[in-house]
């Protein structure tokens, strides 16, 4: 417990806290889908991942590497997506 | 299988006091769905000016209640939606809500492995919504529910959970209280840690299920705790909240 002190990670929640947006992206339920970190290939589902919300974006981290799999900005016009931390996502037909 | 998921307006059929700082609120939905264990809806207020404010709530109720839900709302301080729900929201009124959301945080009465559920604070409504839907199922495999609050005064459905554990339905249910404990108090009175998540899940043997809902660092603990007692790290659902800005 000692060297969670780190505000950051005090704020951390896990993807389901983004599932509506994730639906609103992607026109399906995203939590429960399988998908592939790029860094360490860790594989898993998108609800498994880390969510920092606190800041301008959205970003989700592997729940093993902890590095980058989304991030997700809105702005009035436009949703941004960058995906270059996963290696695939699966969405459902 | 593919839904949609749009905004409908919702109405507020009842609201119920669980705690000094927690509500339960019934909203009643013209497109309901089904929901399963474990899911949220989306609720979204809307100022004059278009100020749009947004926040997930766990669902409480079980899935077998139709046309209606209920959400368990806990008040903070400077939030902007729950200071709403609480403090200004009356039965009749109408909100914008959309869900069912979530797959990965769920359960299902299909699932028969026995069920540990772990609960920080208000942590424990999508928990409720499982022994609710394990009740109204019938299932059968062994469950146990570690809920930890501050205060005795700070559990949330602490009389329907003793009910379900004297009717001898296979529902256990231990407290721990970590700030104070009344004069006669025979559950725990500490933080979650590895020997009470020992004694805990020890009957419910190898192949249990965990789901752990609560804050970030008491969900991080349990979770590492219970891999350092033999759970596999595949068995275990989490689900963190922090200070979201309620």
């Amino acid at each position: 417990m000692e060297e969670m002190t780190d505000i950051n990670r005090e704020l951390m929640l896990d993807a389901n806290a983004t599932a509506g947006l994730l639906y609103e992206i992607f026109g399906t339920e995203m939590t429960a889908s399988p998908m592939e970190c790029a860094t360490c290939g860790y594989e898993s589902e998108v609800g498994d991942l880390l969510a920092f919300t606190q800041g301008p974006g959205i970003v989700l981290r592997c729940s093993t590497c902890e590095n980058v799999v989304l991030r997700i900005v809105q702005t009035p016009e436009a949703i941004y997506l960058d995906a270059r931390g996963a290696v695939y996502l699966r969405l459902a037909r | 299988m593919k839904q949609t998921l749009n905004w409908q307006i919702a109405s507020v059929k009842d609201i119920k006091p669980e705690t000094a700082d927690v509500k339960s609120f019934t909203l009643t939905l013209p497109a309901w769905m089904r929901h399963r264990a474990g899911q949220h809806y989306d609720i979204r207020l809307t100022a004059e000016d278009g100020y749009q404010a947004q926040r997930s709530y766990s669902i409480a109720s079980e899935p077998e209640r139709e046309g209606e839900v209920d959400i368990t709302v806990e008040r903070i301080n400077d939030g902007e939606v729950s200071t709403y729900l609480h403090d200004v929201l009356v039965p009749g009124d109408r909100i914008e809500a959309r869900g069912p959301i979530g797959g990965y945080f769920v359960w299902e009465a299909t699932m028969d492995d026995p069920l540990f559920l772990i609960a920080g604070g208000s942590g424990v409504v999508p928990l409720m919504s499982m022994i609710r839907h394990r009740a109204a199922a019938g299932a059968k495999n062994p469950t146990c529910l570690l809920y930890s609050s501050r205060n005795f005064e700070d559990i949330i459905y602490y009389n329907e959970l003793e009910k379900l554990r004297s009717s001898n339905h296979g529902v256990q249910v231990f407290h721990t209280l970590t700030r104070s404990q009344p004069p006669d108090w025979k559950g725990y009175a500490r933080r979650l840690d590895q020997e009470m998540l020992k004694e805990v899940a020890q009957p419910l043997g190898r192949s249990v299920q965990v789901f752990i809902c609560g804050p970030t660092l008491l969900v991080e603990a349990a979770a590492n705790a219970l891999v350092k007692i033999g759970i596999r790290s595949d068995k275990i659902r989490t689900e963190r909240f922090g200070p979201t800005g309620g």
